[in-house]
């Protein structure tokens, strides 16, 4: 498959299909994102399903492909990107960050063990170019455990996890949809500052709520979480309610508009299917 | 256009956690975390987050300044060096090479701490060259070669998720070291023992099967009580002791004074909870213990280790996974500010500057006659400046005008000598005192390495280019090296640094840049092939007889106690928003948001007593010197107790510290002294 990317990519760039290749780079044993201008350099390209791509760039608060995308708007930038890195994608295109209409994406569908890896739902992009399309993981361990207990329990399991914070924010920084310039988690109109743990759990009900509708369930602030909280499972449940209560499933389709984005004049929210997370 | 992400160990504390620096078009604009790396795993905390920002501030140092009439005149590099060349040769020859001082930096890499202590010893002639881990861990360097062999940390920040008991005495680790307690808590989900030895509630007591809390400055009967109870119950490890120590009669002889009940009089701690804590740490399979400044930063801070080392020998704790006596460093690389020998008294690997042999070696390689006699300490220096037998002083990346204890002295010291040079990455309070002022590159702008604080030596690479005219600081000491006539400082690069530190120092012997593109190696490695050394001390101790040594130790008092004049007990620390003397977080917005200002804890009760409100500008007067800060009233200290963060300049902590010294290592005791509170009255407010 990493062949195949290569020469794929190669014959973008050398056929000038794109001016440049937005993917992983491998040096020592090391991967990270990086911008391939020269064909040559593309013997380094690497695929793992471990790495994302989009990151919002911190203080600027921008994401690596707007702050691109800006400096040379007429650039075509190819993207090899996973299912994940896709949706990610699509919903920054829906909130005016980037533009889609100068990229060109190589989608790469990730294998069964990939997809239990991250847990992931949907382990392929809509434009995928290589591997074969396998069908997402539809349970989840941790997810069944937590609807399990009772609401004091549960009540009881967020306050142990949360307690444990040590407020790097790093959930917020690697997530692709947390791009916000005024980000609420750092006021202290709504949080107290200076403090361990941070407010339990105002800090992080804002981001819950405010990433609910657009989480594309990538993991990442799970996998970023020096102390280990369960961020992902709490975030399925969120996803769960969002497609039970307005059939919406963020980063598929870039015309379809987020439910909060949108007046709800005629299509009140329903009540009777909330899990309660 | 051009975007990499260039891989680097973060300049703050010791964990050694390594990020991506984010580089647009030659501009940092950012940091992401590394999956791969085995402490960090994709996870940072917040300064390490935000540890591109202040790079790219716009209060940078960006030309050499000499001080003109009182007011600093920009100047070119050539005539700054000259200057200092000029003024420290004069110095050298009118009143002999100790008449001159350095203090190098523990933010600096390996290579250029290494050449700040060859500046020192091979062109000035002295051995007066020290830096901050005489502040912070210089009783862990002592304590820990007296009882093992060895001062650094003895086994690897990774293995604490596998210990079975971990116990904490005077490490605030979430806030201080946050992706260490990544690991203890990764224990104690696992099932581990947490025992938290601390005076102030901190962030893991909530975790902690038991918090003891001790009166601050009574660490020695605290460990001396858990031995007491542990030979009393004979759960000590009898084949351990027999065949890898010796000297076990005296502390058995010296800690059956200490029962629970005397302990309980002397640190506050209910002799119940000791004796279960003394149980629950005796009985594990694996135990670990970690400390920090909690135990080092007191006159008796020597002490205070080698009680911690007895007590891990004790139970057979020492050279297995999981186990060990785990100092935890503060700065990103005062590890190797140690291993290079950026001390008075040792050359790199702690090769002794007295023994002829090591000096010859030493003579032989860099060409020149060296001095034996070991060199002054920080605070040495600061006082033989005030005297005024110091005249020149070279300070790289240091702040000792908000860092060192009793700032008024420090003021003093510096004031008085004829001639001062800083080199910072930023103006500070310390470069305001200074003649001449050289600007330095950081962390992302040049190569290097750090050794974290598990002996684990990594890479720092150059993401961006420095600002302005300002240059790394192994560049600047090889200029002024030569400057001063040596021609042993011609490097093409630090690797070639590196080459010549293995060749030099057996613990670093297989250590070079091309092994360490791939990851890091933790020493000793002492060859090309050693895959390097996770846990020390594994079948035999590091003393030269190859046993760990018991030392009897008594409990003595703090150097200063309360009063009735000065009724409080005052301690001092750091927050894990801040860093140090906050010349790179108070740079940066999010941190600076969090907490802005400096304050200080003091307990409920006291604070009713005094009829202070909370956030009230209040009075904080000890022996040395008063400041203005605003009340925190917290229940993380006890009635007796106030607490102060150290970073803020305008409300400095060290205007009021001891500088009493611990008699071996000269560390001075910041964790105690005795303090007043006072309300301002409206008057002075207005």
């Amino acid at each position: 498959m990493i062949k195949k990317a290569r020469d794929l990519t190669k014959k973008w760039l050398e056929g000038k299909e794109v001016d440049a290749i937005f993917g992983l780079k491998q040096e020592d044993g090391y991967i990270a994102p990086h911008l391939f201008i020269d064909a040559s350099e593309l013997d380094n390209l690497m695929l793992s399903t471990q790495h994302r791509l989009c990151y919002t760039c911190r203080p600027s608060r921008e994401n690596i492909l707007s702050l691109m995308q800006r400096r040379e708007p007429n650039m075509k930038i190819g993207v090899v990107v996973r299912g994940c890195d896709e949706r990610a994608l699509i919903e920054l295109a829906k909130r005016g960050q980037v533009d889609l209409g100068k990229i060109k994406i190589m989608g790469i569908a990730c294998n069964q063990e990939e997809a239990k890896e991250c847990r992931c739902e949907k382990p392929y992009p809509s434009n995928l170019v290589l591997g074969e399309r396998v069908e997402g993981v539809s349970e989840d361990e941790n997810v069944d455990a937590l609807l399990d207990k009772s609401l004091p329990e549960r009540l009881a399991f967020w306050r142990h996890e949360l307690s444990k914070c040590i407020k790097c924010y790093g959930c917020r920084n690697v997530c692709p949809m947390c791009f916000c310039k005024d980000c609420k988690m750092e006021q202290e109109v709504f949080t107290e500052k200076g403090w361990l743990p941070p407010e339990i759990p105002m800090f992080h009900f804002i981001r819950f709520y405010h990433i609910s509708e657009s989480c594309i369930g990538c993991g990442e602030c799970e996998k970023a979480c020096p102390v280990d909280i369960p961020l992902l499972t709490i975030f399925k449940l969120l996803r769960r309610d969002v497609k039970a209560l307005f059939d919406y499933e963020a980063g598929l389709d870039v015309e379809q508009k987020s439910p909060l984005l949108t007046t709800l004049d005629e299509m009140p929210m329903r009540e009777d299917v909330t899990s309660g997370v | 256009m051009e975007y990499k992400n260039v891989l680097t160990t973060c300049p703050y504390c010791g964990a050694g956690c390594n990020f991506y620096l984010q580089v647009l078009d030659g501009k940092l604009i950012g940091v992401l975390p590394c999956k791969s790396h085995p402490v960090s795993q994709g996870k940072l905390c917040i300064k390490g987050w935000n540890a591109s920002e202040f790079v790219v501030s716009g209060e940078r140092l960006t030309k050499p300044l000499i001080k003109r009439n009182g007011e600093f005149t920009e100047a070119s590099w050539d005539e700054a060096l000259d200057t200092v060349a000029k003024k420290l040769k004069e110095y050298k020859e009118s009143y002999g090479p100790d008449s001159i001082a350095v203090l190098s930096s523990a933010k600096c890499t390996n290579e250029e701490n290494y050449l700040m202590m060859k500046f020192a010893r091979a062109v000035l002639g002295t051995n007066n060259v020290d830096h901050c881990a005489r502040l912070c861990h210089a009783s862990t360097v002592v304590g820990l070669v007296q009882s093992f062999g060895s001062g650094a940390m003895t086994n690897s920040i990774k293995e604490l998720e596998d210990a079975d008991c971990i116990l904490v005495i005077g490490s605030n680790t979430a806030e201080q070291h946050p992706l260490i307690a990544r690991y203890i808590l990764r224990a104690k989900e696992k099932g581990a023992k947490l025992i938290v030895v601390d005076p102030r509630a901190i962030t893991l007591t909530q975790f902690a099967d038991y918090h003891l809390r001790q009166s601050p400055g009574t660490d020695v009967a605290v460990f001396n009580g858990l031995m007491n109870v542990i030979i009393n119950e004979s759960l000590e490890d009898k084949e351990f002791i027999k065949e890898r120590t010796e000297g076990f009669e005296e502390l058995k002889e010296t800690v059956k004074n200490y029962t629970p009940e005397r302990v309980e009089e002397i640190t506050g701690i209910p002799k119940d909870k000791l004796i279960a804590a003394a149980r629950m740490y005796a009985k594990a399979e694996h135990a670990s213990i970690i400390y920090s400044m909690g135990i080092t930063q007191h006159t008796t801070g020597v002490d205070n280790v080698s009680s911690s080392a007895n007590l891990a020998m004790l139970t057979g704790n020492v050279g297995k996974p999981g186990t060990g006596i785990n100092p935890l460093r503060g700065q990103n690389n005062v590890q190797g500010a140690c291993d290079m020998g950026a001390l008075p008294n040792v050359y790199s690997g702690y090769q002794s500057v007295a023994d002829e042999k090591i000096r010859a070696k030493f003579e032989e390689a860099w060409r020149v006659k060296l001095p034996g006699k070991p060199g002054l300490t920080v605070v040495e220096m600061m006082n033989e400046a005030a005297k005024g037998n110091i005249k020149g002083m070279y300070i790289v990346g240091e702040n000792p005008m908000v860092s060192d204890p009793d700032i008024s002295h420090v003021r003093e010291g510096l004031e008085n000598l004829e001639f001062l040079v800083v080199q910072d990455i930023f103006p500070t309070e310390t470069t305001q005192l200074a003649d001449v002022v050289l600007p330095a590159a950081c962390y992302a702008e040049k190569e290097g390495t750090f050794t974290s604080t598990e002996r684990l030596v990594q890479m720092v690479r150059k993401a961006v280019e420095p600002p302005g005219e300002s240059k790394g600081d192994w560049e600047i000491i090889c200029e002024l090296a030569k400057a001063m006539g040596s021609k042993e400082f011609e490097y093409g690069s630090p690797a070639e640094i590196m080459d010549e530190i293995a060749s030099l120092t057996p613990i670093y012997g297989g250590i070079f840049y091309a092994r360490l593109q791939r990851g890091g190696l933790q020493w000793p490695c002492p060859s090309k092939e050693h895959a390097g050394t996770p846990y020390l001390h594994k079948e035999k101790f590091t003393r030269a007889n190859g046993k760990g040594k018991f030392f009897g130790i008594e409990f003595r008092e703090p150097a200063e106690l309360p009063d009735e004049e000065y009724p409080f007990t005052l301690t001092t620390g750091r927050i894990i928003f801040h860093f140090h003397t906050g010349t790179m977080t108070r740079k940066t917005a999010l941190l600076n948001r969090e907490v802005p200002r400096g304050y200080v804890e003091i307990a409920p009760a006291d604070a009713e007593r005094l009829g202070i409100v909370a956030g009230e500008l209040i009075s904080v007067k000890t022996r040395r010197g008063q400041i203005e800060t605003k009340a925190l009233i917290t229940e993380r200290v006890s009635e007796g107790v106030i607490f102060m963060p150290f970073h803020f300049a305008e409300s400095a902590a060290n205007v009021l510290t001891n500088p009493a010294l611990d008699p071996v290592a000269k560390i001075p005791e910041y964790k105690v002294c005795a303090a007043k509170i006072e309300k301002i009255k409206v008057s002075q407010v207005i």
